[in-house]
């Protein structure tokens, strides 16, 4: 019924105590492709991983991976799935050969020559204990594992984050390289390079929302960048319903606009903004802008609260 | 047949860009043809071997070669890969004459308040020009 999806949420919510960490949060993901997560700290990312692997029940609504739902996950299923998280989370008191040696009876599917192609990158020394791994070599140890278990759907959680630069490539070229084309990637960073370079799909995720859903292109077309003189700083305020975010600049006032339209520079010339100047942005500074306006909101909401 | 010049393909992918990574590919390779550094009949890297040279996804090099195929620059042979095709007119003259006019006026809104002179920012132009022309066709 909905295997289309390799992932799917119906209006889900989850509250910790007052704060709702996911709300009414509806999410379909396609098979195929690298999807990128983005949003702020707290923005409800980890909230949905947990409940899409079963790890946490939500106040309402509902979640499936894999056409299954989250709730009730089968063994089958959960070995269909990879998941990698920021900190590597492996076992440290037993030695990577042997750890290495369970996943690959555990898993029926598992790849060797995948694992060899990935852990070639990664100067891994089986011998060791796994706790005595550095952080990059922890890193490609558990890519290199995940990705032998030739996965349907791989969920990658900031997986470079703390890594040095010579290991952050390493892991994306393995990454790019030894995975399985028809692997659907769940990609959640906050590096907004390796997003541009990852993803098919932005998904942007904002207070327990889902704020967008789309490709880069299309993303990077709604959001654009005005400049007009300082003196309309109070009215672009006051008078622009989708202003995303602005900063004065010695006398020149810089704002970030979603969906203008084409007549944009007509209507700013309506409200008495004249010779508006338009620029084009790029993806590191569109998302940027897009979620300062809900930083604003969210400050703003706490200072109300406050006062 | 492999094709030693493909390696040699001079491209590379800035992040930030106002332009999408794909878009990056298909202007870049749109540049290699129109100088000359890939020839009629070269043929283009795989779509994993340039992925991982640009450390990009696979399916954003993929994108871009549609796109090429799609504007006639390259042809794809069944099993082979994709190849540079025989040059097409493809714009109408006025087309032509109306991008190169937009080009020049984007250029010189850039340049004209650096406090050139005419025959500097001609002259400028002229040795960019001729550096291109004279790409090296290798084989």
């Amino acid at each position: 019924m909905m295997t289309d999806y390799v992932l799917e949420t119906r209006h889900l919510s989850k509250l910790f105590g007052r704060k709702r960490a996911l709300d009414d949060f509806t999410l379909q993901v396609q098979k195929g492709g690298v999807h990128a997560l983005i949003g702020s700290n707290g923005a409800g990312k980890s909230t949905l991983f947990r409940i899409l692997l079963g790890f946490l029940t939500p106040n309402a609504g509902s979640a499936a991976l894999l056409g299954e739902d989250s709730s009730a996950l089968t063994p089958a299923t959960r070995g269909r799935v990879g998941y990698v998280n920021e900190e590597h989370t492996l076992p440290g008191w037993i030695r990577a050969a042997d750890l290495k040696k369970m996943q690959q009876e555990f898993y029926p599917q598992w790849q060797e020559d995948v694992y060899r192609n990935v852990i070639a990158n990664f100067d891994v020394d089986h011998d060791q204990m796994v706790s005595s791994l550095s952080r990059g070599e922890r890193a490609g140890f558990n890519l290199a594992m995940t990705l032998a278990q030739n996965p349907e759907l791989l969920i990658l959680d900031e997986p470079t984050l703390g890594l040095d630069v010579v290991a952050k490539q390493e892991f994306l070229d393995a990454l790019l390289f030894c995975s399985n084309l028809d692997t659907t990637v769940i990609y959640c960073s906050h590096q907004m390079e390796e997003v541009e370079r990852l993803a098919d799909q932005l998904i942007i995720i904002e207070n327990g929302r889902l704020k967008n859903q789309s490709t880069p292109e299309d993303f990077l077309n709604r959001v654009s960048l005005w400049i007009v003189d300082a003196i309309h700083k109070q009215r672009v305020r006051d008078k622009i319903p989708s202003l995303l975010s602005c900063r004065e600049i010695e006398g020149e006032f810089h704002f970030y606009v979603l969906d203008a339209e084409n007549s944009f520079s007509r209507q700013l010339g309506l409200l008495g903004i004249n010779d508006p100047v338009s620029a084009p942005v790029g993806l590191d500074v569109a998302v940027r802008a897009y979620l300062s306006k809900n930083h604003l909101g969210a400050d703003m909401t706490s200072r109300g609260e406050a006062a | 047949m492999t094709n030693s010049k493909t390696t040699a393909l001079k491209l590379s992918i800035k992040t930030g860009d106002p332009r999408p990574i794909f878009k990056q590919v298909v202007d870049g390779i749109g540049m290699a043809i129109a100088v000359g550094e890939l020839a009629e009949g070269d043929k283009l890297p795989s779509v994993r071997a340039l992925a991982m040279r640009l450390s990009i996804n696979p399916n954003t090099v993929a994108k871009a070669y549609n796109e090429l195929t799609s504007m006639g620059l390259v042809d794809s042979r069944q099993g082979l890969g994709l190849f540079v095709s025989v040059p097409k007119q493809l714009l109408s003259n006025n087309e032509r004459k109306k991008r190169l006019q937009q080009a020049i006026e984007r250029c010189l809104g850039d340049v004209m308040h650096l406090n050139y002179s005419d025959e500097e920012i001609l002259k400028a132009f002229r040795e960019e020009l001729e550096g291109l022309r004279k790409v090296p066709k290798v084989g």
